[in-house]
């Protein structure tokens, strides 16, 4: 019997130490990524591994759930499943959502408030860090990097291009099918662009962009969105994001909006003609931050600030956000200055200059002005 | 039903439990919930048929489209299908038929998206086509225009459902006494007559079921028509992701998905009257 009694101990006190044994050699940080594949791969080829080598024992996982609101939207979905199903602990540690959706998980109740207990928390100054769409997220985000929307034109094509709505209508005017688009549903870049022309003829921007939520701000939206109407019979529309810049490239269209990271990318990687140019017209055209944000009931909370902390650290905002994938950092840019070389840092700002951005770069309407937006677009504009 | 044969039959249902179980579950529950959801008014938490009202204010020019594109390329498939698979059957040309036989059934093994994102630079307005076409001083470059609408989608659907019905439509013919047409050719019958009066007749069912199939399989294609048609009107799927994504708003999904059903079940119920006038079970 004693030496039953003996097994016994030595096997459990054996599978305790193996069950612990694994637990340091092996924890797993699992991260949700939304946006293109390339932010998946910025962090299963940068991100990920950098951070495994400077914590032995940890295995980064990430997933990506795809770009715009529908990626987003599966992360929302997905938390508030094990939230609802009353889970204390949830199997994400790390997300990556975008704004409109950030917003709603707040809201939620999904996020935790961590910002301030991250030593990279102070360089989050920018308003985006603390608004998203009109909710107010201080403490629950870092930005990651923030992008902007802009006109890519054809040089070649048109010498001067528009600075300004009002001179782009005037050129399209007399040079229709010039301009090409991707209309609402076929990206963030062609929603980007109605948002720009709401700020520019609907009237009060500063509301639209601050709140709060009136809907006396909409009494300029018919006229507006009528003659969008009529703009939309003289453009082209392009099938995506992606689809803008092929046809920039193959010279069916002079001019459209797109990402500007995606642009710079595309014209590294040799896949867009060299000659091809940016510009942000007045009176501006909005961009967008991605967050990294960590769930409410997150199993390795520590583990997930410190990747952030990483993640938002100079050094590494120099290196993987700007020099890497062309976006503009997510902290403040005089930390990130200093960590660049001169020749770098110029050449995210070759077309669009810091001046262009502190001028024409806006945020997205406030949450309910941008469903508005879309909803009246779709039942004024389309059809 | 008698105990004895209730004993019997017992391993039988419990052996399809499993199955049952797993349709009901995870196939039948949230179909029926989708359905009815689609009468839920989430803003007074009661029922009626706001989501519908807004699906057609909305959607109502793309809904048309649906239909049409949808029944479009099913004719066509249905021809294109009949005339590859009597080519299969009463062609003469050995090597032909060898080669057709070998080409055909390609793009079933091609994905939908895979074959959107093909049609995206082979359609466009510089694409391969225009491009082959203006070097072949058919088209003038002037007049080359974008096939990237409905009528990209119409290509894509016919391209990619064509091999699969061709497939079910040429194992029936394959499968048919021959004499029949060996009697015909021998009284003179041309080829195209034998196939209009004599083969297509007794393969018809066959050739219903094909067409259903790949109709109902286009109507519920998302990624072809978000990825060829720019702008709008657009397919009813994209609508659905796009009030999902967008606005997380299930109840307008919900209405333009029963909509879907309802088309899919129209469908399904020529199939069984077809079924049914033929005084037998539907194939």
């Amino acid at each position: 019997m004693k030496r039953l009694h003996r097994t016994l101990v030595v096997s459990a006190l054996m599978t305790l130490g193996v069950l612990s044994g694994s637990a340091n050699a092996q924890v797993t940080l699992n991260v949700i990524s939304g946006g293109s594949q390339n932010m998946v791969d910025y962090v299963t080829d940068y991100l990920g591994p950098l951070f495994e080598k400077q914590n032995p024992g940890v295995k980064v996982s990430v997933v990506g759930t795809g770009p715009d609101d529908a990626g987003s939207q599966k992360m929302l979905e997905k938390l508030l499943a094990q939230k609802n199903a009353g889970l204390a602990v949830w199997d994400t540690d790390v997300i990556v959502p975008n704004q409109q959706k950030t917003g709603e998980m707040v809201k939620e109740g999904l996020l935790m408030k961590y910002r301030d207990s991250i030593p990279t928390g102070k360089y989050a100054i920018s308003q985006s860090a603390k608004q998203a769409l009109g909710v107010n997220v201080d403490g629950y985000v870092m930005p990651m990097f923030e992008s902007q929307t802009a006109l890519a034109y054809n040089p070649d094509l048109i010498k001067t291009p528009p600075s300004s709505f009002d001179e782009l209508r005037a050129f399209v005017a007399k040079n229709p099918k010039s301009f090409g688009y991707n209309g609402l549903k076929g990206g963030m870049s062609g929603v980007a662009f109605v948002v720009g022309w709401m700020y520019a003829y609907g009237g009060n921007p500063e509301v639209i962009q601050q709140g709060p939520y009136d809907q006396k701000a909409l009494a300029g939206w018919d006229k507006a969105f009528s003659e969008l109407k009529a703009f939309n019979q003289q453009v082209v529309f392009t099938p995506g994001n992606a689809g803008t810049l092929d046809m920039l490239n193959r010279g069916e269209i002079a001019m459209g909006p797109v990402w500007v990271d995606m642009f710079q990318t595309w014209k590294a990687e040799g896949r867009l003609a060299p000659n091809l140019k940016l510009k942000i017209l007045s009176p501006g055209m909005p961009g967008q931050p991605y967050y990294y944000a960590i769930p409410a009931k997150a199993k390795n909370v520590e583990l997930a600030k410190k990747f952030i902390a990483l993640a938002t650290s100079p050094e590494v905002q120099a290196e993987g956000i700007v020099k890497r994938f062309n976006w503009y950092p997510g902290i403040d840019a005089n930390v990130v200055k200093p960590a660049l070389d001169t020749k770098t840092w110029n050449q995210l700002f070759v077309d669009v200059t810091p001046e262009d951005l502190a001028k024409n770069a806006k945020p997205f309407p406030l949450a309910p002005f941008f469903k508005d937006m879309r909803e009246q677009y779709e039942a004024k504009v389309q059809n | 039903m008698d105990t004895p044969r209730l004993r019997k039959n017992l391993p039988l249902v419990a052996l399809l439990l499993p199955a049952l179980l797993m349709v009901g579950l995870l196939f039948v529950y949230p179909l029926l919930f989708s359905l009815a959801y689609a009468f839920r008014n989430e803003g007074t938490g009661g029922w009626d048929l706001s989501n519908f009202t807004k699906a057609f204010a909305l959607y109502g020019a793309d809904v048309s489209l649906t239909i049409g594109v949808t029944l479009l390329s099913t004719a066509l498939v249905g021809v294109l299908a009949v005339a590859v698979a009597g080519y299969l059957t009463l062609g003469e040309n050995p090597r032909a038929v060898a080669v057709l036989r070998w080409i055909y059934r390609w793009p079933m093994f091609i994905p939908f998206v895979v074959a959107a994102q093909l049609m995206r630079t082979f359609l466009a307005k510089s694409g391969m086509l225009n491009n082959t076409l203006m070097s072949l001083g058919l088209i003038e470059p002037l007049n080359a225009m974008s096939l990237l609408d409905w009528r990209g989608v119409v290509v894509t659907f016919v391209w990619k459902q064509l091999p699969f019905a061709a497939l079910l439509i040429a194992g029936a013919m394959a499968s048919m006494d021959r004499s029949l047409m060996e009697s015909a050719r021998g009284l003179g019958a041309g080829r195209l007559r034998i196939l209009i009066e004599i083969v297509l007749p007794q393969v018809s069912a066959t050739v219903w079921v094909s067409l259903i199939l790949s109709f109902v399989t286009m109507l519920s294609a998302l990624s072809v028509p978000m990825m060829i048609i720019a702008g709008t009107p657009t397919m009813i799927t994209v609508d659905m992701a796009w009030r999902v994504n967008s606005y997380g708003d299930y109840g307008v999904a919900n209405a333009l998905g029963f909509i879907s059903f309802a088309l899919s079940g129209a469908a399904a119920w020529f199939y069984l009257r077809q079924g049914v006038r033929e005084g037998g079970k539907p194939a």
